[in-house]
């Protein structure tokens, strides 16, 4: 019982907490750019060739010029990145979305609304073929 | 010495039981710890230094809402793992002054290489990862807890002080007091302390331990006294000539509390799974958070070789460290391989 209400009187603390950051303000969140993906891939060594990024800019999928490919989604106000070869990630295109899996739970796939036809490469990398 | 038949370990009961009673520290210091955070969050605001993110926070402060949870379920066998080794004790401490202070260095030993090796072995890092997840460095990220430590038998790094005599409740004692220390040294608002920082951890310190810059990886692992890391050669100082990167070299892509809480332990399956030889298993299971059989993801000794390679050791001159000297966010990964990365 004294257990119950320890975790209850933590719980209701928890949810005062995080209503007292959201009271102030700390709500930033990050967009993703072209000009912030493509540091990311220099950091990497990498460069970038060809980028898709949602419209509300949280998850973006890009080609890089040596046939990998970069996954970003923002997180909060910080962004969260892999670079993996074109065929460790999952790409599926269905109803104007194209969805982009990895194999760590600790990264959720990522899901873009396409405003646009995909360009070849996501359309390729969809069907399982190179970049 | 302890030890021996049934009707000794009855005489030895008497010196293992506190002689005043303790009360549950760390469930004492909770409002304590919201009410700092709340004035954390306020000064933040007001002087614009450190930084917070609700869902950060949220996510952080769900964590440690989860660690309370585990403990009622899990911390009963963690204390009967105790009171069991104590039957085997050398020796009877008892509850003396010289005994209490001698206990404090032990616990705070024992911590440190707890902490060590949770940084070094890759089963302990799946619990000890969660701590580190977070992209921030503020007091909810001292909250931000594993669920899983009692299963990963993390409390083991302190049956030997219960096995040399300390009694049980003495060394929990001690271990909710530097759980308790620990909290405000989480925060980015506290600059540099003078002469304590000889002998304390101190947030200083403990940002460089939370820090992903190759310079500052391995390093800090003290929980109340950084003379160990004094001792051991894993000080390293803070530096003004470099901004510090918190969080993981993977850094996580969600906020989930479970993913938060499994994600390493889900990566170790699906490695161990897909050995090719025992070898290969005891590797993913047992060596540095990274490795890997062929050498092909990276770890934190070879993040380090390669910022040594780049800018020299051990300190390079501040006119080199652009920020490229600092890891990227992006992990580079190999076909079919996941999670296992170092910090």
């Amino acid at each position: 019982m004294n257990d119950l209400v320890t975790l209850a009187g933590s719980a209701i603390g928890v949810l005062a907490m995080v209503g007292a950051a959201m009271a102030l303000g700390f709500r930033a969140r990050a967009r993703l750019t072209e000009v912030e993906l493509s540091r990311i891939a220099v950091e990497e060594g990498r460069t970038l060739q060809d980028v898709l990024i949602a419209p509300d800019a949280r998850c973006a999928l890009a080609r890089l010029a040596d046939g990998a490919v970069l996954v970003a989604r923002a997180l909060g106000d910080g962004v969260s990145a892999r670079i993996v070869s074109s065929s460790a990630a999952r790409v599926t295109l269905k109803a104007g979305r194209l969805r982009v899996a990895l194999s760590d739970i600790g990264y959720p796939p990522i899901e873009l609304r396409l405003q646009q036809a995909p360009p070849a490469w996501a359309v390729a990398m969809a069907q399982g073929g190179p970049t | 010495m302890g030890g021996g038949d049934g009707a000794r370990r009855t005489d030895m009961k008497a010196p293992i039981a506190p002689p005043f009673e303790i009360p549950d520290i760390v469930t004492y210091a909770v409002p304590g710890f919201i009410l700092l955070i709340i004035a954390e969050m306020l000064y933040v605001r007001a002087a614009g230094r450190g930084r917070y993110q609700s869902a950060d926070s949220a996510s952080s402060l769900w964590m440690g809402f989860g660690n309370q949870v585990a403990k009622v379920l899990l911390g009963g066998f963690v204390v009967a793992s105790y009171f069991w080794v104590a039957h085997f004790r050398l020796f009877d401490l008892g509850w003396t002054w010289p005994v209490l202070v001698a206990c404090f260095f032990a616990e705070d030993l024992a911590y440190y290489w707890f902490h060590r090796i949770s940084h070094e072995r890759r089963w302990f890092w799946a619990s000890h990862v969660v701590h580190h997840s977070s992209q921030h460095y503020n007091l909810t990220t001292a909250l931000r807890q594993t669920w899983t430590g009692a299963i990963g038998l993390a409390f083991i790094f302190w049956l030997p002080l219960v096995w040399l005599g300390f009694p049980p409740v003495m060394v929990l004692m001690f271990q909710s007091i530097s759980l308790v220390y620990q909290f405000w040294i989480h925060t980015e608002t506290i600059d540099r302390l003078g002469p304590l920082e000889w002998v304390m951890n101190t947030p200083s310190h403990h940002r460089v331990h939370h820090a992903i810059n190759p310079r500052y990886l391995d390093a800090n692992y003290a929980g109340v006294l950084i003379i160990w890391d004094r001792l051991f050669g894993t000080f390293v100082p803070e530096t003004k000539d470099e901004k510090i990167r918190y969080g993981i070299i993977m850094q996580l892509g969600a906020f989930n509390p479970f993913r938060i809480a499994f994600h390493e332990w889900a990566g170790i399956w699906r490695d161990v799974s897909s050995a090719k030889s025992p070898g290969e298993a005891w590797g993913f299971l047992f060596g540095p958070p990274g490795w890997s059989p062929d050498g092909s993801r990276k770890t934190s000794a070879s993040l380090k070789a390669a910022w040594r390679a780049q800018y020299g050791s051990p300190a390079p001159s501040p006119a080199a460290l652009v920020p490229t000297a600092q890891p990227s966010q992006a992990e580079t990964l190999h076909a079919g391989e996941g999670a296992g990365g170092p910090y």
